[in-house]
């Protein structure tokens, strides 16, 4: 009876490890899982890049606009985009950046996967930054003012410091989003962390292992990520009680 | 320094500071303010007191422009702060102004919060900032506190330090919004103090209060608002021994109770 169940035992793991050498080792199949980390890490960097930059620039404006009424024809042109591009999925914005934009023009496909997906990322980074300059008291502002700042300065000096602090667990989960949402980078004949997992499903047919093994890869750099991202809001809090 | 005792015609001698013409406040329906004309002369306090929505408070901030005026004119130091061409920027420099739930800066410490705006819009060395900030501090009594942050301090010091941090900027006016109205009771006299010790150096000051007792003995005028428009000017002496409109005679009955 044990020696039964022993025997099944090895005979189990004598398959799994036939498989794990079939789906990783042989031809060197790992790199495609290796190779498919570093385009998703290239496009989700590029992004993060890309979404923060057009993110603040978004939430200036608008909450400028909110704040002195003034820029009404850029807010106008912000809300279209926000609207616009929380509005229609992403892998339409990328396939539509790619095939109608992009393409005709033989750019990279690490390029267009970046601006599409910084495209998006930007309108919802936007609107977090957003909420958090709203977030902080109107007083804030005035005592800025009253000091003699001028409106940018008290927005970089005061308001800003203060909001990224409030925004930090939001933002945090927006590149979570965004690193997951690429994802769908397949699309556009990149080779990405999950299509490199889908090749080598096409090469072996085996589903499971190389499967899992992606989302252990998507699962690990989030847990860092988190950890990264708690680190830093407790530095933050300890600089301001 | 004048003293309450002086009479008007005395303090007109003096060099206004500032002066505001017909200034008006409109917030869609509401008349905030209705047609408001006074002059603000170097060294004075002036205290202004009214029932709560008299409009008091509209008129200080609209003194520095935090409230944006509908009509009229402030002219503060020659210039008129309304003209479109004017950088108000600059002229707030000149204004210190004191809130009534402190803002100070949580994210700075209190140095910082002090210094921060001498370096940047004054130009001044660090060291230059923090000598002026620290010599400040000792004399409103926290020079112990400069590397605090405002959540560790109390609110009675967190409103001495928002003064300090107004005073630093050396201004020629400062500007009190309610300052000691968010304050628990205990706290109120020291805040007060550094005030009437900042009178007495002959700042000029505009305060907004609910403190009689501090009306009575720091101000050289008093003025009564009620509904947007200025009822009555006078000494201390004028307003809370004599007050001749009814409005101003019911809301000292009623806070001097």
């Amino acid at each position: 009876m044990n020696f039964a169940m022993m025997s099944g035992f090895d005979e189990w793991f004598s398959k799994f490890k036939d498989r794990f050498i079939n789906d990783f080792i042989t031809d060197n199949r790992w790199k495609y899982l290796w190779n498919g980390l570093g385009v998703t890490m290239k496009i989700t960097l590029g992004a993060l890049v890309l979404g923060i930059l057009l993110g603040f620039l978004v939430a200036a404006i608008r909450s400028t606009h909110d704040k002195t009424g003034k820029l009404r024809v850029l807010n106008v042109i912000c809300r279209i985009y926000l609207t616009v591009i929380r509005g229609t999925p992403v892998v339409v914005q990328l396939l539509i950046t790619y095939f109608v934009i992009l393409a005709p023009l033989g750019i990279n496909e690490i390029v267009v996967a970046i601006c599409a997906f910084g495209i998006n990322s930007g309108a919802y980074v936007a609107e977090i930054v957003r909420a958090g300059i709203m977030s902080i008291d109107n007083g804030q502002f005035e005592a800025g003012r009253s000091l003699g700042f001028n409106y940018a300065q008290t927005m970089y000096i005061i308001i800003l410091p203060q909001a990224f602090k409030n925004i930090l667990p939001a933002l945090c989960n927006e590149f979570i989003v965004l690193l997951k949402e690429t994802s769908v980078a397949g699309y556009v004949a990149l080779q990405d962390l999950t299509k490199g997992g889908d090749i080598i499903r096409g090469r072996t047919f085996d589903a499971f292992l190389p499967l899992i093994a992606v989302a252990l890869i998507y699962l690990v750099i989030v847990m860092i990520l988190t950890r990264l991202v708690s680190i830093l809001e407790r530095k933050l809090r300890n600089s301001d009680h | 320094m004048t003293t309450k005792n002086d009479s008007i015609a005395e303090v007109k001698d003096k060099e206004c500071l500032i002066e505001v013409n017909n200034l008006e406040k409109h917030y869609g329906d509401i008349h905030a303010l209705d047609g408001i004309n006074t002059k603000i002369y170097k060294g004075e306090v002036v205290v202004i007191i009214g029932p709560s929505g008299s409009g008091k408070s509209t008129f200080l901030r609209s003194l520095n422009l935090l409230e944006l005026p509908t009509g009229g004119e402030i002219i503060f130091e020659g210039v008129n702060m309304l003209d479109k061409s004017v950088d108000i920027n600059k002229h707030r420099q000149k204004m210190g102004m004191v809130f009534q739930h402190f803002n100070l800066f949580p994210h700075m410490t209190i140095m910082r919060n002090i210094t921060v705006a001498p370096i940047k819009l004054l130009g001044l060395s660090k060291e230059e900032a923090e000598k002026r900030a620290i010599e400040l501090l000792g004399k409103v009594g926290l020079a112990d506190r400069a590397n605090s942050f405002p959540a560790q301090l109390s609110g009675g010091q967190k409103q001495r330090i928002a003064i300090v941090r107004a005073l630093c900027m050396q201004p020629d006016v400062m500007l009190f919004d309610e300052p000691t109205s968010a304050l628990d009771p205990e706290m109120v006299g020291e805040v007060l103090e550094v005030m009437k010790s900042l009178a007495c150096a002959g700042m000029t000051m505009a305060v907004v209060t609910h403190e009689m007792g501090f009306a009575r003995e720091v101000a050289d005028r008093v003025i009564f608002m009620a509904d947007g428009k200025i009822l009555e000017i006078g000494t201390p002496d004028e307003i809370f021994t004599a007050p001749k409109t009814d409005k101003a005679k019911q809301f000292l009955a009623s806070v001097l109770k």
